[in-house]
């Protein structure tokens, strides 16, 4: 559940307890109140009455040992004197309760006092009711009242409150999609604060960007490694194959041992291509390179054709280019070209003999889109999902691959905004689908 | 002709040293910028091979310095770790003749500095003579006798590489760079270079035997003169 459900909730569930738990002590006083009143009164009744007694309107009554009730005009009290048996001691506490009675085809709730008493060698029970249906109705009118207000509140307070509380969190749904949705990169985060007077939002901001800062540091840290490494390896590296080229000159060698030299001197340049690969990744990754160049996708791909001549003749491949649209994009032609030439030399390299290569392009939503399929050995979806790790490599007869062509790939596509998918079956060719997004 | 090496690595400078040395050049090291420095304003050289990252400052500034000094014909080659294109056409721009990355073969360079040489000289023998073949490296052509042999782009770098570098066994890795360039994904085990040399042996021995140009096992190429 949303925060701002949440809060939202419990501001009308606690309004809610408000208004009910006022509205029940409003009701209970109400009664209390009225009934005191009423209990007042009936005392102040009774004692009258218990004086009138010997008066000649009760007395006959009480003399033929006959009930004498008397209602006034509305119902509104009413009076009951009844004969009952004979006690010596008489209880004549007074006892008061609700209770509702048929007076003339109309019920009616009274509050009634009884008592006892003695009068003249008898023992009577005397009731004075005082009806309390106003006191009802007022109670109903209030529940009413009550449960309307209530109500309202809710609604009112639900709806107040969803929007207050949108306002309010706003800020902080901008940091989240600003600052962590939207960050592909550490090295391009948006350090600009988001707009908010709220001061834990200006906190959990600033705690972001402070970790963001130590990431980018380290990550930064990190790349600078790979690329000092890289470098200072080289040098030793060139030191080892002047050295084994001179003693080739020199001396003279046995068949083997010149053969372990030539041997070595391929292990090096394999060491230097590992290297040289690593470092271009990581200066790509590193924003190290301008984009500065107008490229043709069509010319790169025409010229890479060209250079690729011998090996698509050596394994008796054709390159059929279909592509239709002229399309330039602000890039690193260098890059670019890198770029596709690995590409294409991989659906040389894993393609089959007599196989073929089609290069086509299309305009998707606005995107130019180009695609390179093969006739090849193709991957499954645990290859693809690989694809394009660094040191990655797939079971070829190519020996001499160290699976970085497509990390490249990878760091070069993504440098220049360009979305890369391979669709393939094993043993069914591969095509890659590059997307250039604008 | 003397050669300049600027590097501040000892056991770098000693090997291209000894190499250079095969083949007749005069070398003398310089092994910081200051050295290298003191050595350029006084002396002349034919040839300066410079590296960049020395240890008080760097190569680029000295070429640049070294550029603004008038009636200087020395060419200067880079020789650096820094091996990306934007740094090769960086070096090339404050005045550098070519650029080569570390690690090089030893045999590109001479082949560099031999094609430096030419341009620099406008060399009248600009032909090459070997049993019986012309090569033209100006006009990038291969004649025997009157007739003109027709190779294609690549056949004339294999053979001209190859031819430069003669007596020597060639690497197949060391003819694919100089050939392509660097690939970065080099498959020196492809046999794409064979089919070249295969097809350039084919050409050239429709005119007179070519036991000369010898394969060498499983390593590479020779050109025994």
């Amino acid at each position: 559940m949303k925060l701002q459900v949440k809060l939202a909730l419990y501001n009308t569930l606690t309004k809610l307890a408000v208004v009910l738990f006022t509205a029940i002590i409003t009701l209970l006083a109400i009664e209390r109140i009225s009934v005191n009143h009423i209990e007042e009164r009936l005392e102040k009744s009774h004692q009258q009455l218990i004086k009138n007694l010997s008066s000649t309107e009760i007395n006959t009554f009480l003399v033929n040992q006959r009930i004498y009730t008397d209602y006034n005009i509305l119902n509104q009290e009413y009076v009951l004197i009844k004969p009952v048996d004979y006690m010596q001691e008489v209880d004549d506490s007074l006892t008061y309760r609700t209770a509702s009675r048929l007076v003339a085809n109309t019920r009616e709730t009274y509050r009634i006092l009884s008592t006892r008493f003695n009068f003249k060698g008898h023992t009577y029970l005397l009731e004075i009711g005082e009806s309390i249906e106003s006191i009802q109705e007022l109670k109903s009118i209030i529940k009413q009242f009550t449960l309307i207000v209530l109500m309202a509140a809710l609604a009112l307070t639900l709806v107040s409150d969803l929007i207050f509380t949108k306002y309010l969190l706003a800020p902080f749904y901008k940091i989240i999609d600003r600052k962590l949705i939207r960050v592909n990169d550490p090295m391009n985060f948006d350090y600009k604060k988001v707009d908010t007077t709220t001061q834990d939002f200006k906190l959990l901001d600033d705690s972001i960007s402070l970790m963001m800062r130590k990431i980018t540091a380290m990550f930064v840290l990190e790349k600078q490694f790979i690329a000092n490494v890289s470098h200072e390896l080289l040098t030793p590296i060139s030191i080892i194959s002047t050295r084994l080229e001179n003693v080739m000159l020199q001396e003279e060698m046995s068949e083997g041992g010149e053969n372990k030299i030539f041997a070595s001197l391929k292990t090096l340049n394999r060491l230097k291509a590992i290297i040289n690969s690593l470092l271009l990744i990581s200066k790509v990754e590193n924003n190290q390179f301008d984009k500065n160049d107008q490229v043709s996708i069509g010319e790169v791909i025409d010229e890479i054709s060209e250079e690729l001549e011998d090996r698509l003749e050596a394994r008796n491949i054709t390159l059929y280019n279909r592509m239709i649209y002229r399309h330039f994009m602000q890039a690193n032609r260098a890059l670019i070209h890198t770029l596709l030439f690995n590409i294409i030399n991989n659906a040389i390299k894993y393609n089959l003999p007599k196989g073929n290569i089609v290069i086509s392009d299309d305009l998707v939503n606005h995107n130019y889109t180009l695609q390179i399929a093969d006739t090849g050995v193709g991957m499954d979806a645990a290859e693809i999902e690989k694809a394009f790790n660094r040191f990655e490599k797939l079971e070829t007869e190519e020996p001499e691959s160290f699976g970085l062509g497509l990390a490249i790939v990878k760091s070069i596509a993504a440098f220049h905004n360009i979305d890369i998918s391979i669709k393939s079956d094993k043993g069914r060719g591969t095509t890659f689908l590059l997307t250039f997004n604008r | 002709m003397n050669v300049l090496i600027v590097e501040d690595e000892k056991s770098l400078a000693l090997e291209i040293d000894q190499f250079l040395s095969r083949e007749g050049f005069t070398v003398e090291h310089a092994r910081s910028r200051k050295s290298a420095e003191e050595k350029i304003f006084v002396n002349n050289y034919d040839f300066i091979l410079l590296d960049l990252g020395l240890p008080d400052g760097d190569g680029f500034d000295l070429l640049k310095a070294f550029k603004k000094l008038t009636e200087r014909q020395d060419a200067v080659i880079v020789l650096t770790a820094r091996g990306a294109v934007d740094d090769r056409i960086h070096g090339l721009e404050a005045g550098a003749d070519d650029y080569l990355p570390k690690p090089f073969s030893l045999n590109e360079l001479l082949a560099r500095m031999h094609a430096i040489t030419r341009r620099k000289h406008k060399l009248e023998s600009n032909d090459i003579n070997i049993k019986g073949f012309r090569i033209n490296i100006q006009n990038r052509t291969v004649h025997h006798g009157e007739e003109r042999i027709n190779l294609t782009k690549k056949e004339f770098e294999i053979f001209n590489y190859l031819v430069l570098n003669k007596n020597r066994v060639i690497s197949r890795t060391n003819l694919t760079e100089h050939v392509w360039g660097d690939v970065l994904e080099i498959n020196s085990d492809s046999n794409f270079v064979d089919v070249h040399v295969k097809n350039l042996r084919k050409k050239l021995s429709q005119f007179s035997p070519v036991d000369w140009f010898e394969t060498v096992r499983s390593i590479g190429y020779r050109i025994n003169i």
